[in-house]
């Protein structure tokens, strides 16, 4: 048992792998416990932008939906479409000739909307920050406003997890001040 | 590497062939070098092909020293002796070879736009890696970093239809539906059949084989590891080969091992997300979670293993940065063990389908000549039954003595696909354990000698889980990169997919697509 398995109250067989992923569940459960997660009755949807990074970052988002993590149970659904979603997911080195699809999914999003910035490549640059191809330092913050960073070469599914539902209390947050 | 003397006799009909095409040529380390005018570049790849090679790859890349020449490499496989054989050539205008040869169209696309030098009679000279429309931006970002624009114009990029009466188009991505990295495809549609297909990628061109130039080839695996996220270990063993070559090393057969460990497990976690995506794209979800299931459980049982989800960091010039323990390899044995148990349940539940059958039989069909014709790799290829696994018509590392038996299809459609990669992965189970009793103790890495000599070039290839790799590797002042270029798989794949498509209705793209699980990142570099 671990403390999702507390707070869902679910008898899942979901072995952890690490230390960091305990860590990184046990920042999960606190985080889940403060109502409201979002302004959306604990409802998450998000869209997800691969803007240049090495689709490692991608894999792991992908896994978020693995029956092991399971991303639905905490309220994260992934959307086709930005109309639909509160929060955007992307990852890096943000490349020139994805900057202005980048911006124009920004843009095609309801307020109140948050950005996570996933991977070292979003967050930094990475190590390809500075190649030319990547427009500026590589960084989503130099396209669209960044809420929340997930570092990591890639972040963990669990990571991912916990970096999107810190998302959805920024958005609450800015429903709070509006 | 010593030649046989089958290849020995090959080679001089090469040789003798190429006679006629005023070429200088040379052999040494097991391949064959031809130096060719720039206007003789294509009846010198003629010669070639003539003689059995599979066109595999085109690099170019600046001669250095004064004068803007470009160096042309064309490299072809001469699969049933194991023998490389590259054409070069030197100038400023060449004559391009994919009019005879179609599969080296989007490599002399490249070559054009990045290198600047002519090809005379490239049948389609739209750009490539950079979108005309974002040309503003490029030159301000190139300027900023001091690069040399790459001279697009802000023009639109045309799709040409089939002038079909009733054609419409759908336009796709970049940005796509699913948690997928970006690319274009345009339909031409009549109705819910699929005229045309054309994929335009480069979304994701950061530019990795320019920004890699004089980097120190030992610290340059981080930068090789962002070419593709699944394929991190096989193109950084592409790479070291290529370095280990021009420093002329013997890796240590422990690091071999240990190299033949990790790719397969590298294979066998890239498979299960193909094997589970065409699963969900015939909506069949049970298996698909399985699949999942299974495969977060080897992404763990890497962190376990190897330290990290996507085995990097590991590689190293000369052998492996460090030894895996050995309760570590038992970790990894006993994990392969249970899950080729698991696997074999899924198997049945997916094979047993009649609905699933149904769906991916004769869906998206490659004709083995459109898979010769196309130059494909890896499963892409096999599928149609073309034998291409560069574990075993060019042996490298721990292949050398361990066997592969290639997984061959036959119908070349999706569910040839399906079973090819379900056979490769429990072919890379069988490998796993089997090298695991081989191994033997030993050093994992060999000393760096003195660096290679500066403009030495090397090869380096290595069977990734989508298909072979190629690098061309030029060495640069001590030690460093003085040129790298890379095809992956997924380069050569992509027009694959085009071809596939056609007749299919549009609702099928998505299994096809799938089925092929093309990299995004690795094709646009």
């Amino acid at each position: 048992m671990n403390e999702i398995h507390i707070l869902l109250r679910g008898s899942k067989n979901d072995e952890i792998s690490s230390a960091s992923e305990s860590a990184t569940i046990r920042e999960i459960a606190a985080l889940l416990e403060k109502r409201p997660m979002s302004p959306f009755a604990r409802s998450i949807t998000v869209r997800m932008v691969d803007a240049g990074s090495s689709n490692d970052v991608e894999i792991e988002e992908g896994l978020t939906g693995s029956p092991q993590v399971d991303c639905e149970r905490f309220g994260i659904h992934f959307a086709a479409s930005p109309r639909h979603a509160d929060v955007l997911l992307v990852t890096g080195p943000v490349t020139v000739n994805m900057k202005l699809a980048l911006e124009k999914t920004y843009a095609a999003m309801p307020s109140p909307k948050a950005v996570v910035a996933a991977g070292d490549g979003a967050c930094t640059g990475g190590p390809l920050s500075g190649a030319l191809g990547v427009y500026r330092s590589g960084r989503v913050s130099e396209v669209v406003p960044v809420d929340v960073e997930v570092p990591g070469n890639p972040p963990a599914p669990y990571e991912l997890v916990l970096g999107i539902l810190k998302a959805g209390q920024a958005i609450a947050a800015k429903k709070g001040k509006a | 590497m010593k030649m046989s003397p089958k290849a020995d006799k090959i080679l001089d009909e090469i040789s003798k062939e190429l006679a006629g095409c005023r070429c200088a040529i040379s052999r040494h380390d097991g391949s064959l070098q031809a130096e060719a005018a720039p206007e003789g570049v294509p009846a010198a790849c003629g010669a070639m092909m003539r003689a059995g090679g599979v066109f595999d790859s085109a690099f170019a890349y600046p001669s250095g020293g004064r004068g803007s020449d470009t160096i042309a490499a064309y490299v072809f496989r001469m699969e049933g002796v194991g023998v490389l054989a590259v054409v070069w050539a030197r100038g400023k205008k060449f004559h391009a070879v994919s009019g005879a040869i179609p599969s080296a169209l989007w490599d002399e696309r490249k070559m054009r736009e990045i290198s600047g030098a002519e090809f005379v009679g490239l049948g389609d000279a739209r750009p490539i890696v950079l979108h005309p429309e974002n040309s503003h931006i490029e030159k301000k970002n190139r300027a900023m970093k001091h690069g040399k624009p790459l001279g697009g114009k802000g023009t639109d990029y045309i799709f040409e239809g089939t002038g079909t009466e009733g054609e419409f188009q759908i336009a796709v991505g970049p940005v796509h539906a699913g948690i997928i990295e970006p690319g274009h495809f345009r339909f031409f549609v009549s109705g819910e059949g699929i005229n045309r297909m054309e994929a335009r990628l480069s979304y994701m061109h950061r530019g990795i084989e320019e920004f890699a130039r004089g980097k120190k080839m030992a610290d340059a695996f981080p930068i090789i590891e962002q070419v593709s996220g699944d394929e991190s270990v096989a193109n950084s063993v592409a790479f070291a080969q290529a370095a280990e070559a021009l420093y002329g090393m013997n890796v240590p057969a422990r690091a071999e091992s240990l190299r033949l460990l990790l790719l397969e497990e590298e294979r066998i976690y890239s498979h299960l997300a193909d094997l589970g995506g065409i699963a969900t794209d015939v909506g069949f979800s049970a298996p698909a979670s399985q699949f999942s299931a299974l495969r977060e459980r080897m992404m763990r049982l890497n962190e376990k293993c190897f330290g990290s989800r996507f085995i990097r960091g590991l590689v190293a010039v000369g052998g492996m940065r460090q030894d895996i323990p050995r309760e570590k390899v038992a970790e990894l044995r006993s994990g392969i063990e249970f899950f080729s148990n698991s696997l074999a349940e899924v198997e049945e539940l997916a094979m047993s389908s009649s609905t699933f059958l149904d769906r991916a039989f004769s869906t998206g069909i490659v004709r083995p000549r459109t898979a010769i014709e196309l130059g494909l790799v890896g499963p892409g290829a096999r599928a149609s039954g073309i034998s291409c696994d560069l574990r075993r018509h060019f042996p490298y590392g721990a292949y050398r003595h361990a066997r592969v038996n290639e997984a061959l299809g036959k119908d070349g459609d999706a569910l040839s696909r399906f079973t090819v990669k379900l056979n490769e992965v429990k072919e890379s189970a069988r490998l796993i354990g089997k090298e695991i009793s081989y191994m033997q103790n030993g050093p994992v890495c060999a000393e760096i000698p003195h660096s290679p000599k500066e403009g030495e070039v090397a090869i380096g290839m290595c069977e990734a889980a989508r298909g072979g790799c190629a690098m061309l590797l030029k060495a640069g002042k001590a030690g460093t990169i003085g040129s790298l270029g890379i095809r992956t798989a997924s380069f050569r794949n992509w027009r694959a997919l085009e071809r596939a498509v056609l007749k299919n209705i549009v609702a099928d793209f998505p299994l096809i697509n799938k089925s092929f699980n093309l990299s995004y990142a690795g094709a646009d570099l």
